[in-house]
């Protein structure tokens, strides 16, 4: 047959099985509506209802257990095509395992069409009760487990799926299948099933043993995904050039040792970039606790004449310590010979110490780059316009700009 | 007053790898947060033509799986917690044959270990992450020329080869910011497929003599795909273990390793009479960099292999080592991951480890390991 959705292929599932009367279903809603089958994907799972691959002649893509909703939902996105339909296949097992990909695939409301196909148990490894065995089926199989099943329909009806609805009645599962991959957006059918092996034996049994049938409407609008040009990040970056002196023989290394909030790791970013700008190699690297917003706050600068492999900083020419968080973690890298620059808050003793009153004449935040700023005057390292320029396309820089220059 | 270059900038690896993605032709960013990949995610966001954020990293993957299976280049960049949530998914891909790249920044384990302290911890896990122990091409570089290059390498063997890539980085590749010449970047175009010749009857795994089945998307009106996480025919059809359904499995392994020369990439500076070699990778190679200039410098002879493609392991690399009476492997590890790839656990006369964990394996390190 011409557009046939269906191969020739004999069914895989166990006589009587409930699963042979949905894929049939599928497939005649599919030629009510007048499909090409290579307009349409299937995205099955794992377990007796992702058998059923071989059964369509559609695109076919047989995934993961629980993950076909994800993995359909992301067919879907890439090929942001409104002609083309994804049907997603999982049973109740599949529905439980992935229930965190089926909220997240309502809640997208992309346009995709889910089928559960709700046998009641694990068929495929024993009949095993799942998330979705009703608790009169549980009584049935004599299984006190004292805690009631998911309602999928309602709970995707929750996350924001534009239809989900329980089709008990194999009568009704074509119009049902037709009507969800006709509306836009993500739509789920729970289609009761049964299962010779280990459940229910026949259809008509699944009036006594299922939940009520129901269907739940949201009325939204189908998203889709867009692709969009962007630019370059390199076109955001700036070029600095070097156009200053500086006293650097080969490595030099600082360390900015302080709290979160005392702008350590912006003035290590632009004393890396004074650097640059003074003709040298600069590396930063900044360390806090994943709280960024409370706690120590270190950054290192390395600045060097050659260009810099190795990014550590074992022993720093020159450590600022602002904070006693700061001084904490710096305590460990001070050697006899290192220079230390340290808030007058601070009681600190080293053999190399000078203390000023950084904090106090321009503020907690602006502390440090007062400390290089001093720094700056008293070794050369780098000139003080250096810094200044680093400092200029800061948007607050005429407030940086004061803090360095107000004397310490 | 000198000029170093007129394109000097402050950026760091995450950046280019980012930039190179999209140039090489990536379309999109699957991103879940993680430290230390958290500037991937902020720059993935603004740079891909795509950006989504998953809401945990299994559906990160089945969506980037979707997206490949529909022809589209998904990128992703995770941490090991993420890494290892999306194993299973990770091997759907490699079993669907689908193209994407995961970008791995490594950090101190064991668990969530550390999240702020870098480390080269991981590569052990990756090794055996296909069940059944089937080869995945993984780059590392070792500084942000490695970055931009091996970005598009990456891309170009995930697309060729039909399969998931890792591009392994660690925290102080791609969080630290540092000086750099922009100018030192060769442009990077799309990249195409370079074997796509379709023989009709289409059969979603039917391969030619390159081992690699030509790529059609999902959705197409031309061919029917069929595409198959479990063990499958030709034709993508589910098979318990039929010949062609075998041969197509061990096929898996064949294009990884007989088209190796491909994607194998390393940095060999050898010193003539040299009897010793270092082998370094990644975070650890400027330091065994520097530690060479140094021990030169002392009027020793000392060669340096820094390896690129650490997987699937190249001949040419076992070849360099073999031909040194002592190798040296410098890695932020505690066990050697890449020494236990290459001659098992078993301590060897012949080899030598510089090891450590929590901090960077310094020049000083490896100078006293040596001791020349």
């Amino acid at each position: 047959m011409k557009n046939a959705i269906l191969t020739d292929i004999k069914m895989p599932f166990c006589p009587g099985c409930g699963h042979g009367v949905i894929v049939n279903s599928i497939s005649k809603a599919f030629i009510e509506l007048g499909y090409n089958p290579l307009d349409i994907i299937i995205v099955s799972d794992i377990g007796c209802s992702g058998l059923v691959d071989p059964l369509f002649a559609t695109h076919t893509v047989h995934g993961l257990h629980g993950r076909a909703p994800a993995l359909g939902l992301g067919v879907a996105m890439g090929l942001s095509n409104r002609n083309k339909k994804v049907i997603v296949i999982q049973g109740d097992g599949g529905a439980t395992i992935g229930l965190q990909h089926l909220l997240e695939a309502a809640r997208r409301n992309i346009d995709i069409t889910l089928l559960v196909f709700n046998n009641l148990l694990y068929g495929m490894t024993g009949g095993q009760i799942s998330g979705l065995s009703t608790d009169k089926f549980k009584e049935l199989r004599q299984v006190e487990e004292g805690v009631p099943p998911f309602d999928i329909v309602r709970l995707a009806h929750q996350a924001g799926a534009v239809s989900s609805a329980r089709v008990i009645s194999p009568a009704n599962f074509t119009e049902s299948i037709k009507f969800a991959v006709e509306t836009q957006g993500f739509t789920l059918l729970e289609l009761a099933s049964v299962c010779p092996s280990y459940g229910l034996q026949k259809i008509k049994e699944l009036d006594d043993f299922s939940e009520e049938a129901e269907a739940l409407l949201n009325y939204r609008k189908v998203n889709e995904v867009d692709y969009i040009e962007t630019t370059s990040l390199l076109d955001k970056v700036e070029i600095i050039k070097g156009k200053f002196n500086a006293i650097v023989d080969e490595r030099y290394g600082i360390l900015l040792a302080g709290s979160a909030g005392g702008g350590i790791q912006l003035a290590a970013e632009l004393l890396a970039k004074a650097g640059m700008l003074s003709g040298l190699y600069a590396t930063m690297k900044g360390e806090y606790p994943v709280t960024v917003g409370t706690g120590f706050s270190i950054a290192e600068v390395i600045l060097s004449r050659k260009p810099i492999n190795y990014t550590g900083l074992d022993k720093p020419d020159v450590i600022f310590i602002m904070t006693e968080d700061g001084f904490v973690k710096a305590n460990n890298l001070i050697k006899d010979d290192t220079m230390i620059i340290a808030d007058d808050l601070l009681s600190i003793t080293a053999k190399n110490i000078i203390s000023k009153s950084f904090t106090k004449k321009v503020g907690k935040r602006s502390a440090v780059l007062s400390a290089i700023s001093y720094w700056i005057s008293q070794t050369n390292i780098i000139s003080h316009d250096a810094f200044i320029e680093a400092i200029k396309p800061h948007k607050h820089a005429a407030l940086l700009i004061k803090a360095i220059e107000t004397p310490v | 007053m000198e000029t170093k270059s007129p394109n000097m900038v402050f950026t760091d690896a995450s950046l280019l790898i980012t930039e190179a993605c999209v140039k090489a032709g990536a379309d999109a960013f699957i991103g879940y947060p993680i430290t230390p990949s958290n500037k991937f995610y902020s720059y993935g966001s603004k740079r891909f033509p795509l950006f989504l954020a998953g809401p945990d990293e299994i559906t990160v993957l089945q969506w980037m799986a979707g997206l490949s299976a529909a022809g589209k280049f998904p990128v992703t960049a995770t941490a090991f917690p993420g890494l290892a949530l999306m194993a299973e998914t990770f091997n759907m891909a490699y079993m669907m044959e689908l193209p994407m790249l995961l970008i791995i920044t490594q950090r101190l384990g064991p668990s969530t270990g550390s999240a702020t302290t870098g480390a080269q911890g991981d590569l052990s896990f990756i090794n055996g992450l296909i069940s059944g122990g089937y080869p995945i091409p993984v780059f590392c570089p070792s500084n942000f020329e490695d970055a931009w290059k091996l970005t598009e390498e990456s891309i170009r063997t995930a697309i060729n080869l039909r399969t998931p890539v890792i591009l392994l980085t660690s925290k102080e590749m791609v969080m630290t910011q540092k000086s750099f010449d922009i100018s030192k970047l060769h442009e990077i175009n799309k990249i195409t497929n370079v074997n796509e010749t379709i023989d009709l009857p289409y059969k979603t795994y039917k391969s030619g003599a390159n081992y690699v089945p030509p790529f059609v998307a999902v959705g197409n009106e031309e061919h029917l795909v069929r595409l198959n996480s479990s063990t499958h025919d030709d034709d993508g059809m589910i098979q318990k273990n039929s010949p062609n359904a075998l041969a197509n499995t061990i096929r898996l392994k064949e294009k990884m390793e007989k088209r190796l020369n491909e994607y194998t990439f390393f940095e060999y500076d050898k010193q003539k009479d040299s009897k010793h070699l270092i082998v370094s990778y990644g975070i650890s190679a400027d330091a065994s960099r520097d530690a060479v200039e140094e021990i030169r410098k002392n009027n020793h002879k000392i060669s340096l292999l820094i390896v690129k493609t650490l997987l699937p392991v190249s001949e040419k690399i076992t070849d360099i080592m073999d031909s040194y009476q002592q190798v040296i492997f410098v890695e932020e590890n505690i066990g050697g991951q890449y020494k236990e790839i290459i001659y098992g656990k078993i301590s060897r006369k012949n080899i030598k480890q510089v090891n450590k964990i929590g901090f960077m394996i310094s020049p000083s390190d490896i100078i006293k390991a040596i001791a020349l």
